[in-house]
């Protein structure tokens, strides 16, 4: 009765406050800056020069340089912006509903997931003005006054709002009830998998792993596999409501989606975000952080490959034949697209190097000594 | 493992409970007599309040089933102080189980699905025959058997585990409880989904929402968590409680409580958003019958005392860690989730605001017998495991509870 399995630690035994600042604090003070991460930093800049490249020629040429056209008019810039959204609400969660929770395990990821929301949220901002063809009129984005008062309740939750821009609309895929919840489970989902694929190289390469430890890996592996089902359960209901409802056209969608032109990456997506993951109840694999690095690298492109499967394959086919079309993203979507993931890796490099990538004080918090005593 | 804390038998429920039973049972036996008498002439009648009624208890004893379940997967003292109280919740599931059987019979008074012939709308007639593999008696009773089947043996293992906790030699059960709990809770979100599907939404078989199953799935989780405040509140005039029950604990289900009206809320809104935004006829049908005849003067009433007057009480740090005033929140949100059921299910069959006999009485009926039920199961063991290592935190007397 006594051998409760005890969980890993959420901070190695054998710290104090003086080693713990020293330990976080030298990586930004005292510590030279490695050949490595010049070498990382410069690739990512080099590919973030692509992007500023890619951006200018689009100002020059208009949105005629990208895929869209009609009847796909939401090409790369809406997937890529729905998937930069939904990683930085991982920082979100870790940050406030996590300390909500009391989840004191937090505490070591928690600013270098902060850090994380805010480069990707940069990331998604970009796209709503680079898509909209005249950019120098991006403040007509700004809310125009209050129709039909919708606006207060729609703050109070930006994934939610992000899938109600689609579910609003009459478009088959788009407009069903299940997709506010839906929209932020799958945004915690892929936000996960972005915190582990920094945390886990992060914590070998400067040597933190007694502070980012088995428990982090494990539970973070763990709210993956549960988002993931909650994903999973949204497919599920959608299908299935998509052939009980008898609206033909919700019935042609998941028909196209499992045998038209673009069936081969809604495969891909029920393998990466269903299909894989599901190993995740190996605590063997939860704990490893190989093989939790790469089933987190599948979780990010089975997030991506949902939102190309809704927004492209929805606009391809809706209800008139007539209009049906194809979507081929241009070699500048996909400079675009790259050029987003090398803006945010320069960025957490730059944060790596000038700030301390853990709260010392939090984590302080976490030592016996900082029990106070009644 | 330290010296006992609490003897066993002394954290056994107050014999009051008891007294409960027998005053349950009788009303239970009287009212379903009548209601019983009632249902020969209007059976009709009988079965809407039937099933309002049956999905409503049943909410109570399902979602106790969850919440014991996200237990045993968290820990935490606000989860062993209910522990036990929504462990006999959920034995309750084999008197749903019974409780379901005289659906079955009614199914032809409710589901129009069940007589598809006797259906005048072509366009509805043609879905019908599409959808009949599913929506067809043989289905709805196949589909029972799987659903009970899976919640019975889940509450059997849960309570036999925490039984085995009560009398020595004590195995330690808490990895096994983890194991069931997380196929558990997914199992319970898959069986709910098709139930609420089967029960309530195919109600009106044209329409469809892919959210609906999670509005009453978390409508579940909300009434067991008010009906298990509501019990602690009434075992907390005798011992064990009253030395047990800390306001903390009261604090976290005051938390609890809030964060389930939110999601409760959160779920109802998107809905109802989307589908005014979309406008389909198909659609729409189902709110432009819950806004008419009398039943938007219900929707409202949801919109302010399912929402809004609970999440203001609720912010209130006073309110949320003081039971006795807590509870009365409870009753009354317990009170609204049934609201929230009459108005999903009786619009269907009545364009103007309507109250039956049937829609009051037998609710009544088979809640006097559910909590007769409930009362004799929560007599049957401690109100906390002592021998639980993790029971410590609830059993230490409360200056010795630090951090």
């Amino acid at each position: 009765m006594d051998e409760q399995p005890t969980p890993a630690p959420v901070i190695e035994p054998g710290y104090t406050f003086g080693t713990v600042t020293d330990k976080i604090s030298s990586i930004v003070l005292t510590r030279p800056t490695s050949n490595g991460w010049f070498l990382g930093f410069g690739v990512a800049f080099l590919v973030t020069m692509g992007l500023l490249y890619a951006i200018g020629y689009l100002f020059l040429k208009g949105v005629g340089i990208w895929g869209v056209n009609i009847p796909v008019g939401w090409g790369f810039a809406i997937v890529n912006f729905v998937w930069w959204i939904g990683i930085g609400h991982a920082g979100t969660l870790i940050s406030a509903i996590l300390l909500l929770l009391r989840q004191s395990w937090r505490n070591s990821i928690n600013r270098f997931a902060e850090a994380m929301t805010l480069f990707a949220v940069a990331c998604a901002g970009m796209f709503p003005v680079l898509h909209l063809g005249r950019p120098w009129l991006a403040y007509w984005l700004f809310p125009y006054p209050n129709t039909m008062n919708v606006w207060p309740p729609l703050v109070l939750s930006v994934h939610t709002v992000v899938s109600f821009d689609f579910a609003i609309g009459q478009v088959p895929g788009w407009h069903t009830t299940i997709f506010p919840p839906y929209f932020v489970a799958g945004a915690i989902y892929s936000g996960f998998a972005m915190v582990l694929m920094l945390a886990i190289p992060i914590r070998k390469f400067y040597g933190l792993e007694d502070f980012i430890t088995e428990r982090h890996l494990n539970n973070s592996a763990k709210v993956m596999l549960a988002t993931g089902l909650i994903v999973a359960y949204g497919y599920g209901i959608e299908a299935f409501m998509g052939w009980y409802g008898g609206n033909r056209y919700d019935a042609f969608l998941l028909w196209n989606r499992l045998h038209g032109p673009y069936s081969f990456f809604y495969y891909m997506l029920l393998l990466c975000n269903i299909g894989i993951p599901q190993v995740l109840w190996i605590k063997r694999l939860r704990t490893s952080p190989f093989w939790l690095f790469l089933i987190s690298g599948v979780v990010l492109v089975g997030m991506w490959l949902e939102r190309f499967i809704i927004v492209v394959v929805s606009l391809q086919r809706d209800f008139l034949t007539s209009s049906w079309g194809m979507y081929y993203p241009t070699r500048w979507d996909w400079m675009t697209f790259i050029g987003t993931i090398g803006f945010f890796l320069a960025c957490m490099f730059l944060f790596l190097r000038v700030l301390p990538m853990i709260s010392i004080f939090e984590m302080r918090t976490l030592l016996p000594e900082a029990e106070v005593k009644e | 493992m330290s010296a006992l804390l609490w003897k066993p038998e002394d954290l056994l429920a107050p014999p009051i409970v008891k007294v409960y039973q027998r005053r349950f049972l009788i009303a239970g036996v009287v009212a379903s007599v009548i209601v019983i008498i009632g249902g020969f002439f209007q059976p009709r009648v009988f079965f809407r309040g039937y099933l309002i009624s049956f999905m409503d208890w049943l909410g109570v004893a399902l979602g106790s089933m969850v919440i014991l379940m996200l237990r045993h997967l968290t820990k935490g003292g606000w989860g062993m102080i209910i522990r036990r109280i929504q462990g006999a919740a959920m034995r309750t599931i084999p008197l749903m189980t019974v409780f379901f059987i005289p659906l079955i019979f009614g199914a032809r008074y409710l589901y129009i699905w069940t007589q598809p012939d006797k259906v005048s709308d072509p366009h509805l007639r043609k879905h019908l025959e599409e959808v009949s593999s599913y929506l067809s008696l043989k289905g709805f009773v196949l589909r029972a058997l799987v659903y009970f089947a899976i919640w019975n043996l889940l509450s059997y293992l849960l309570t036999k585990w925490s039984k085995e906790q009560d009398t020595p030699p004590v195995r330690d059960n808490s990895q096994r409880f983890k194991v069931l709990s997380g196929p558990g809770i997914i199992l319970y979100g898959f069986t709910i989904s098709f139930a609420a599907i089967d029960w309530v939404m195919s109600l009106d078989p044209s329409w469809f929402s892919t959210i609906y199953p999670l509005i009453i799935l978390i409508g579940e989780v909300l009434s067991a968590f008010c009906f298990a405040i509501v019990v602690e509140r009434v075992l907390f005039n005798y011992r064990p409680m009253s030395e047990l029950l800390k306001p903390e604990y009261v604090h976290d289900h005051g938390k609890f409580m809030l964060t389930f009206i939110m999601v409760w809320a959160y779920f109802s809104f998107s809905q109802w958003l989307i589908i005014w935004a979309g406008d389909l006829p198909e659609e729409i049908s189902f709110y432009l019958r819950r806004i008419n005849g009398g039943w938007g003067w219900v929707a409202i009433a949801l919109v302010l005392f399912h929402f809004a007057m609970p999440f203001i009480l609720l912010l209130s740090r006073p309110f949320k860690r003081d039971i006795t005033r807590l509870v009365w929140l409870a009753v009354w949100m317990l009170f609204m989730r049934y609201v929230d059921l009459f108005w999903l299910a009786e619009a269907n069959f009545s364009e103007t605001f309507t109250v039956t006999w049937a829609d009051i009485a037998v609710p009544i009926a088979m809640g006097c017998l559910w909590l007769a039920y409930f009362c004799r199961n929560l007599s049957s063991m401690p109100l906390v495991p002592a021998y639980d290592s993790f029971a410590s935190e609830v059993l230490e007397p409360a200056h010795e509870h630090s951090v």
